[in-house]
């Protein structure tokens, strides 16, 4: 498992792609939820941000734990998104629209994922 | 197995990982972007001594060619005189079916008595006219148009300037020009912005009704002229001022064109022509005066001045002395009281807006304020202050509105004064004291300014409803997705905000909100005398502003528009200033995501509201304007959702029971229902729409018109359309 899996088929490489992705939105999260956190800001940008990134890690390493620690992540925007603004519909957009996009996507690789893993661990055993 | 083939995966993956670390980083670099302050413990500049090859002429100068914009003689220095005796004007007292003035009437209520369009049947308007000025900008010019003009209707005519300050008369039913009088206004003239709110009907008493210039039509022009025409023919009044103009320059001392100008119709009290000009922001501590003056509206002839720092001189200026400089200078339109004598002054800053330690105690009374004149002497009755020693550009941009206050014991004289800050202040017009109760609260003192101590309180209107929303918080912060929203909340804790008054700052950018452009800023009131129901749109917009050093300044080229390596089109009096002749510079922006240009905060960013004066209860209130024609990256998104966009031209009220308003980014003419604040119906302009519409009647049918000229700093597109709507024939 220390590794990147090699993508083959067009799912995989959607699936790299999507892990890439998480890596990306994460890292911005992390870095100036960071300073933002040191300013006395909110904690959760730069923990939200470190859980997707560590999510897409995970994916691109070809395990499943990576996709569910996103979806993770996903479902405690939402009691954080609501004790921050309620149900206040301009302030929700920003913080769980875009995220919950992304997870559509996510769930998406949850099965290419599998068949990865079951793949992996059967050369394993092979070897 | 995958150890060994990590060349596809990783070489595709890393590249884009790569790519977006690089992403990160102009989110996080200091931003070249022109209107960004360059943030915490950046406000000075390594190396160089600040400039010292501009030392800023010496106010004594003679003024350069072309500020004195007519040539006109100005032959010596006139002594404090009386008006001619007036006779009573049809602002006093508007036919029904006219809007002879800028507010409608004297008392500028903005509310007309017609009854055609009812909420029932607006859903009908059609265009009856488009007119077109032919004032905006030529190819290569750079875009400082906002007309904001609200035309005038007397009798059969409907008059109104450009953005330029040609003067027309159109028929009121067919939009075909009457006449025309050509102002001649070069660009160079045109201050922060090309406006002209509007023109002023006057009635001779001394010219005979029938003969020339009986009725005439008075502007104030960009290039600081009062000129007075023939209502009839639009040819100068020969005997006004030198063959129909005056030289408002006369006594200013050095300037150049484009630093001081008038774009309010100034209003005539008991014959004397009040006039105030804008002095352009952030230039330097010692521009020009703010000076009020009078004129007699009968002959263009001196009457009086009142300059802040020589309160006793009423005259001219002595030969080689000009009128004291760098003192609040008033931009917004005046309200003339004609029973009482007084004309009501919403003034401004002193010059070098954010920064006041250089600032007299007789500026300190006075600026940000109304001031109370005398028509007669042009000595101060009584002054109400509304933001103690400003340094946020609390200027007051709208035109109070004097009404008769619903008292215990019967109607008080009263005057309705709407602010930058939201809070509108109820006064007694008879000695400028608060008819609803005014607080004065705590304000925040810490400053590293040094030298320049802010004031321990502000005063707040209590007794009427707040025009704004609470302070700012973190989570106030907005965007698209976490990622803005995310940088937004980082820019939110990088400055310094203590609520409405945080003290400017040098070390790190401050907040200032509800912001310059926020409350109410020239679009004034509208109030409905018969039913006390007050209408009031206002924005949210908070601003990123911080201090630099002069050096800093320099690098970032911020110079005065006197010096000569001033680009015009460069700085503007509502972006970064040079405040040169003081230690500091202004570097002044929207609070916004510099990326998307979304601003930081959450909607709504304008509003609108009606409030009861009989109770000073909120009768409805939601937000104005929708999305269509805004979205990230100034891309349209054409969605029809009402989020409350900023808004700048002032509301409608009639008797039919409809409220008309224009002012949003969304291009929109909007009609609301008075009683209930339910949109009945709107219409997409040719440009923004960031005037004040007005209505009138003629020959039986009802008319809507409003002024789609844009607004350049609004990025709402310029036309030189006035867009004028009626019910169709025979309803």
């Amino acid at each position: 498992m220390a590794g990147l899996y090699r993508p083959r088929r067009a799912s995989e490489w959607a699936t790299c792609a999507v892990a890439v992705l998480l890596i990306l939105l994460g890292l911005p999260l992390l870095i100036m939820g960071a300073e933002l956190a040191l300013l006395g800001g909110s904690l959760y940008y730069v923990v939200a941000g470190a859980a997707i990134i560590a999510g897409g890690i995970l994916m691109l390493m070809g395990s499943v734990a990576g996709a569910f620690l996103y979806l993770l992540a996903w479902l405690l925007t939402w009691p954080w998104a609501l004790w921050e603004v309620g149900f206040d519909g301009w302030g929700l957009l920003p913080r769980l629209l875009g995220p919950t996009l992304i997870a559509v996507l996510v769930v998406l690789t949850i099965p290419v994922l599998r068949r990865l893993q079951k793949t992996s661990l059967a050369q394993k055993g092979i070897a | 197995m995958p150890r060994t083939d990590l060349s596809a995966a990783t070489a595709l993956c890393g590249l884009v990982l790569l790519s977006a670390t690089a992403g990160i980083a102009p989110a996080r670099a200091q931003s070249a972007y022109k209107e960004a302050p360059p943030g915490p413990g950046d406000a000075d500049a390594p190396g160089k001594k600040p400039s010292d090859k501009f030392a800023g002429p010496s106010p004594f100068a003679p003024q350069a060619p072309g500020v004195n914009a007519a040539n006109i003689p100005d032959g010596p220095p006139a002594g404090p005189g009386e008006a001619t005796p007036a006779v009573e004007q049809i602002g006093s007292h508007p036919a029904h079916d006219d809007w002879p003035a800028y507010g409608r009437d004297t008392d500028a209520t903005r509310f007309s008595p017609l009854e055609q369009i009812t909420p029932r049947n607006v859903g009908q308007l059609t265009r009856a006219f488009v007119y077109h000025t032919g004032s905006k900008p030529a190819p290569g010019q750079v875009n400082k148009w906002a007309a904001e003009t609200t035309p005038i209707k007397v009798g059969d005519g409907l008059y109104m300037c450009s953005a330029m300050n040609d003067i027309v008369k159109l028929d009121p039913a067919t939009g075909k020009e009457v006449w025309r009088h050509e102002a001649g206004v070069k660009y160079a003239s045109i201050p922060y912005t090309a406006a002209c709110k509007a023109v002023v009907y006057y009635t001779s008493s001394t010219v005979p009704e029938g003969e020339p210039c009986h009725n005439r039509i008075l502007e104030g022009t960009l290039d600081m002229r009062l000129i007075e025409v023939d209502a009839d023919t639009g040819k100068l009044c020969e005997g006004f001022g030198y063959h129909g103009q005056v030289n408002l320059m006369k006594g200013m001392g050095e300037s150049v064109p484009g630093f001081v100008s008038m774009t309010a119709p100034p209003p005539i009290v008991n014959g004397a022509i009040v006039v105030n000009h804008e002095v352009l922001d952030g230039q330097r501590r010692w521009a020009p005066s703010g000076v009020i003056r009078g004129y007699d509206a009968e002959t263009g002839k001196f009457l009086w001045a009142w300059d802040v720092n020589r309160p006793d001189q009423h005259g001219e200026p002595a030969e080689g002395q000009h009128y004291s400089r760098g003192t609040p200078n008033s931009w917004a339109t005046m309200t003339g009281d004609n029973a009482l004598g007084l004309v009501y002054v919403p003034t401004g800053n002193s010059a070098a807006d954010y920064y006041s330690a250089m600032r007299s105690p007789e500026e300190n009374k006075v600026s940000s304020a109304i001031v109370a004149l005398d028509v007669k002497t042009g000595s101060p009755r009584w002054v109400f202050q509304t933001v103690h020693k400003d340094v946020w550009d609390y200027d007051i941009g709208s035109q109070p509105t004097m009404i008769d206050f619903p008292g215990q014991d019967g109607p008080v004289p009263a005057l309705v004064v709407p602010t930058k800050r939201g809070q509108t202040f109820v006064l007694d017009r008879r000695d400028g004291k608060p008819i609803l109760p005014v607080e004065d609260r705590p304000a925040p003192l810490a400053t590293d300014v040094q030298g320049d101590p802010r004031s321990p309180t502000q005063p707040w209107s209590v007794g009427m409803p707040r025009l704004g929303l609470p302070d700012l918080k973190e989570s106030d912060m907005w965007g698209m997705s976490p990622i803005d929203q995310l940088f937004c909340r980082l820019k939110f804790r990088r400055a310094k905000y203590e609520g409405e008054f945080t003290a400017p700052s040098v070390e790190k950018p401050w907040i200032e909100y509800p912001g310059y452009n926020g409350g109410s800023d020239w679009g004034s009131m509208a109030y409905d005398p018969k039913t006390g129901v007050l209408i009031a749109n206002w924005n949210v917009t908070p601003m990123y502003d911080q201090l630099v050093t002069r050096k800093k300044a320099d690098a970032l080229g911020l110079m005065p528009i006197d010096d000569p390596n001033f680009k015009p089109g460069g700085g503007g009096a509502e972006g970064n200033g040079a405040m040169a002749d003081t230690p500091y510079g202004i570097v002044v922006s929207p609070f916004w995501n510099q990326y998307t240009h979304m601003m930081c905060n959450k909607p709504p960013y304008g509003m609108i509201t009606a409030i009861d004066m009989h109770t000073r209860k909120v009768l409805w209130q939601h937000p104005l304007g929708s999305a269509r024609a805004n979205g990230p990256w100034g891309v349209p998104t054409y969605l029809p959702l009402t989020i409350g966009t900023p808004n700048n031209g002032g509301p409608v009220i009639t008797a039919g029971g409809v409220v008309f308003v224009a002012a949003t980014t969304d291009n929109m003419l909007h009609a609301f229902d008075a009683k209930s604040g339910k949109e009945l119906w709107n219409d997409v302009l040719p440009g923004g729409g960031q005037a004040t519409p007005m209505t009138y009647e003629y020959k039986g049918r009802q008319y809507v018109a409003i002024m789609a000229g844009g607004h350049h700093f609004m990025m709402a597109p310029v036309s030189d359309a006035l867009v004028v709507y009626a019910l169709p024939d025979g309803k």
